[in-house]
């Protein structure tokens, strides 16, 4: 016993020399860093930037003139319940898509999440209406062909103001095809097909306005703070999706 | 003395705890030295703010003098103006004088503040969740990454901190992977070079006019 208490001192001194130094090292001051230098300035490939903000204008105005009256007559003629069952409906056949997206990104597990909640949600969900499946712990997914592209490996390419739908790349336009190429309403009779995207589109906007309202109410230049916004967006998602492979 | 007859497994043992014990004093003391700070800030003023947006009565969106009062007292103090809007300017920050470096700083930090004060509306039903901190680069700087969870799923805000004025300091927030100063740097970007530095400061003080 004698022995082993004789080394403890030794141990002890070894163990406050160690955590001294890291105290000691920490107060020594840092260099003062150069914040202009810190950031890189990124680069924004947007060539067709006076069509693209021709188009956005019209947005704009579409926006006033349509969407905004709309919107307010879909949330003043429907209760709330009832919007949320239909973002609900929406959301589930989303996540078919998701599903794929993520399986195409080779994210196994997140595709099983996917799947398993649109089983859930159609069934015991009735329909999808409800979202039963956030409910029981399965988190809702994120992700498009674009980020599938971009994980891929490709490019965003040049920016793209499209009319009516909104702001997009090069890249993500080519997403967006696919997803009307592999979305069962574009096979419908022209009626039920259109009103169904019509519903999702008013839906959806609906659902926007607090972000809408944030971006009029904070920006300079609105193209240009939009655009950074999406481009930001884009990037962030692509890099979770490569960082969780 | 018979003690000292140890036998072995009893010291295996003893040498594993000396062993763990260094490695555990090593290891806390390394992680308070920088994390504490930062972390903490961020929390305390998660709460802060958290704990003062739900004593107000609900209200709808649009400029509220309540919400602007909490900014200013949780959230103004820890964070770095000069330096967000240094960021924001890029480049162009060397252009302006030190007047016109000073007035950008001022408008800026208002136009952020109102902002804000938007945003925290919705902490009304939200929590906020540190998950991690990790080092941004050799100068010091760290990234508090935390988690706003509540109604819907949850999002990611990211704050960057920093030290260099002797107190840790927020200088972005990334929401989503989303920084707002970025997106004003791009905005800012446009603007000297269509009407210089003046033109930006006339654009700031335009918005926050209305």
């Amino acid at each position: 016993m004698t022995l082993c208490v004789k080394r403890l001192p030794l141990a002890l001194l070894v163990s406050m020399a160690l955590f001294g130094a890291p105290v000691q090292a920490a107060k020594k001051p840092a260099p003062a860093p150069v914040a202009v230098q810190a950031e890189a300035e990124p680069v924004i490939l947007d060539p067709f930037e006076p069509v693209n903000r021709g188009v956005f204008f019209f947005n704009e105005v579409f926006d006033a003139v349509i969407t905004t009256p709309v919107k307010f007559l879909y949330k003043t003629l429907l209760p709330d319940p009832l919007r949320r069952g239909i973002g609900n409906v929406f959301d589930n056949l989303d996540d078919v898509y998701i599903g794929v997206n993520h399986g195409l990104q080779g994210r196994g597990n997140l595709a099983g999440n996917d799947f398993a909640r649109v089983l859930i949600n159609t069934s015991i969900g009735l329909g999808g209406l409800f979202d039963v499946a956030s409910d029981m712990g399965l988190a809702k997914g994120k992700g498009d062909y674009g980020v599938t592209l971009g994980v891929w490996g490709v490019g965003p390419g040049p920016y793209l103001v499209l009319p009516v739908l909104g702001v997009s790349t090069l890249r993500d336009t080519v997403g967006r095809g696919l997803r009307i190429a592999s979305d069962p309403r574009t096979y419908l009779e022209p009626v039920p097909g259109y009103s169904l995207t019509g519903a999702e589109y008013v839906h959806v906007r609906s659902t926007n306005s607090a972000t809408e309202d944030l971006i009029s109410s904070s920006s300079l230049d609105k193209y240009r703070f939009t655009r950074s916004l999406f481009l930001q967006r884009r990037e962030a998602l692509i890099n979770a999706a490569k960082q969780s492979n | 003395m018979l003690a000292c007859r140890c036998p072995r497994p009893g010291i295996t043992t003893v040498r594993h705890t000396i062993a763990f014990l260094l490695l555990s004093l090593f290891v806390g003391a390394v992680a308070p030295a920088w994390a504490a700070g930062p972390e903490d800030l961020v929390r305390t003023m998660a709460s802060d703010v958290t704990a003062s947006v739900r004593s107000l009565p609900a209200t709808g969106n649009g400029v509220n003098p309540q919400l602007t009062a909490i900014i200013e007292r949780d959230l103004v103090p820890r964070f770095d103006f000069n330096r967000i809007s240094q960021i924001a300017m890029g480049r162009n920050w060397l252009k302006a004088s030190p007047a016109e470096q000073r007035q950008i700083t001022s408008e800026f930090s208002h136009l952020l503040i109102r902002t804000y004060s938007n945003a925290i509306n919705n902490l009304r039903d939200m929590d906020v969740v540190v998950r991690s901190t990790r080092s941004n680069g050799s100068d010091g700087d760290v990234t508090v990454r935390t988690q706003m969870v509540g109604r819907g799923s949850p999002s990611s805000i990211d704050y960057s901190l920093s030290n260099a004025t002797g107190s840790w300091k927020v200088y972005d927030v990334q929401v989503e992977g989303i920084s707002l100063v970025a997106a004003y740097r791009d905005e800012f970007t446009g603007l000297v070079s269509s009407d210089g530095v003046a033109g930006v400061i006339a654009a700031l003080k335009k918005k926050n006019a209305r």
